[in-house]
């Protein structure tokens, strides 16, 4: 029976890997849970914080389903009802300037749409849709960070894709 | 591989070469392919990893001392409960040991050294059980018979003088104006007005009013009022009453006009009996008595 040298990870290098390891993907998941006006940084930080005052009692092999958990609970706490938001990244000014009215128009217009479907979304689709598409990562990763089989996550994101598709036709 | 799947696998960013083409064949690819690109935009903002981690690792140093502080405030309270604690335990311990007897009533005490004292009645013994160790004294009001175990000095403090031995039987009595010792084994050294006197066994040593008197040999071998009988050699009539009151309880009077309280008497009487008490008194002074209940009063003749 393999033996894990380290019972507890309450070592601070071994903590700075494990901060390397998972910071981004906690904060992205959280980013495309709750959107950008809950400070999913902040979050992700109080959850690390979190798991170091408690090193001593979490294993290793549950200090990420520890630190999930604990920052979703961080952001259920501050806003359960609060409407999710997600911040358009500022889209840089085109550099194309032989662009028609016409298609610049139906630009805007498309956006809106897309806009208007990934808010649609069940929250469960938006996650693992905007982690695959948006972070490009793939389903085994996505069912690592969501703790869900692969098979559900394939569902979610074909659904997600399915109905923004019917969605923004019918708009 | 139908389309379905092409797409499934698109997503998963799974397409070899061949499913690549056959998905770019694919009548929908334009449209996937400008909704994927317009999904760029819901991109989460850039996360630098390395920056947030020493953001955290700094909060944890400040978390880190003040949780030093909490740490602190548990063991302080702790160390105030055990200093409470210990303070109650040492005062209590350093206490001295004070036991008394009330009338006609004797007790037996063993002192931390297994020396034995009856204390008797109305009597009273102070002394240190912690120090006891250190120095064998105790301090003594009224009478009692000791057997000292050997060891060091053992002394008696009364407020008539000092009796102090090193490990011997003797009985002292110390009541109003008598000062009484009797040695029973071993050697014993009384110290009155500054005078040391040294019993040997069966040696009486007694000061009445302040007078030295001289008695014979002691024959016992212990005080007979360990076995409930007061005896009395040369001792004033007076403190012979009060003896009685104290193992009766009963309050005599007499009048002193016709009585001479002073008179040295010599006799016993038992705990056991009152009227045999009385009569062990009265008769020899061709005296007589009169009980109502706890009062006594003694007549001439």
């Amino acid at each position: 029976m393999p033996k894990d040298l380290h019972n507890n990870i309450c070592d601070k290098s071994l903590f700075e890997a494990f901060f390397k390891k998972h910071a981004k993907d906690l904060h992205d998941f959280l980013y495309y849970k709750f959107g950008a006006d809950l400070n999913p940084k902040d979050k992700v930080q109080d959850a690390f914080i979190k798991l170091w005052q408690n090193c001593g009692k979490v294993p290793p092999n549950k200090a990420k389903s520890f630190l999930f958990t604990t920052a979703n609970n961080l952001m259920l706490n501050e806003v359960a009802h609060q409407k999710v938001v997600l911040r358009h990244q500022k889209s840089q000014p085109k550099s194309i300037t032989h662009e028609s009215p016409e298609y610049a128009l139906r630009e805007k217009e498309f956006k809106q749409k897309l806009d208007t479907a990934i808010a649609n979304l069940t929250e469960a689709q938006r996650v693992a849709f905007l982690l695959n598409r948006v972070e490009g990562k793939r389903f085994k990763e996505i069912a690592e960070i969501l703790n869900i089989s692969t098979k559900a996550v394939e569902k979610r994101i074909y659904g997600a894709l399915k109905k923004l598709r019917e969605d923004i036709e019918g708009l | 591989m139908n389309r379905e799947d092409l797409i499934q696998k698109w997503l998963d960013n799974n397409l070899n070469a061949n499913e690549l083409e056959a998905f770019k064949q694919l009548e929908d690819y334009d449209a996937l392919m400008k909704l994927s690109n317009g999904l760029a935009e819901f991109k989460a903002p850039e996360y630098n990893t390395s920056e947030e981690l020493d953001i955290v690792l700094s909060k944890l140093d400040t978390e880190n001392s003040t949780k030093s502080i909490n740490f602190f405030k548990p063991l302080m309270r702790i160390a105030a409960v055990l200093v409470i604690c210990f303070s109650a335990y040492y005062y209590t311990t350093t206490l001295d040991t004070k036991i008394n007897t009330d009338i006609a009533q004797k007790t037996s005490v063993f002192l931390p050294d297994q020396s034995e004292v009856q204390l008797n009645a109305e009597s009273s013994m102070t002394y240190n059980e912690n120090d006891w160790d250190e120095e064998r004294s105790l301090l003594l009001e009224g009478e009692a018979f000791f057997k000292v175990a050997k060891g060091e000095t053992f002394s008696v403090n009364t407020s008539a003088g000092i009796v102090s031995v090193l490990g011997t039987e003797f009985n002292v009595r110390q009541r109003n104006n008598i000062f009484e010792v009797i040695c029973y084994e071993g050697l014993v050294a009384v110290t009155y007005d500054n005078e040391k006197t040294k019993l040997y066994p069966g040696d009486t040593f007694l000061i009445v009013n302040g007078k030295r008197i001289v008695n014979e040999k002691e024959n016992n071998q212990q005080p007979t009022w360990i076995t409930n009988e007061s005896s009395f050699r040369s001792i004033p009539f007076s403190e012979v009453i009060a003896e009685l009151e104290r193992q009766y309880d009963v309050s005599v009077a007499f009048d002193q006009s016709l009585i001479d309280a002073e008179l040295l008497f010599t006799g016993r009487f038992t705990h056991n009996n009152l009227d045999i008490a009385l009569k062990s008194i009265t008769l020899p002074l061709n005296l007589g008595y009169q009980k109502t209940d706890n009062s006594i009063i003694l007549t001439r003749g």
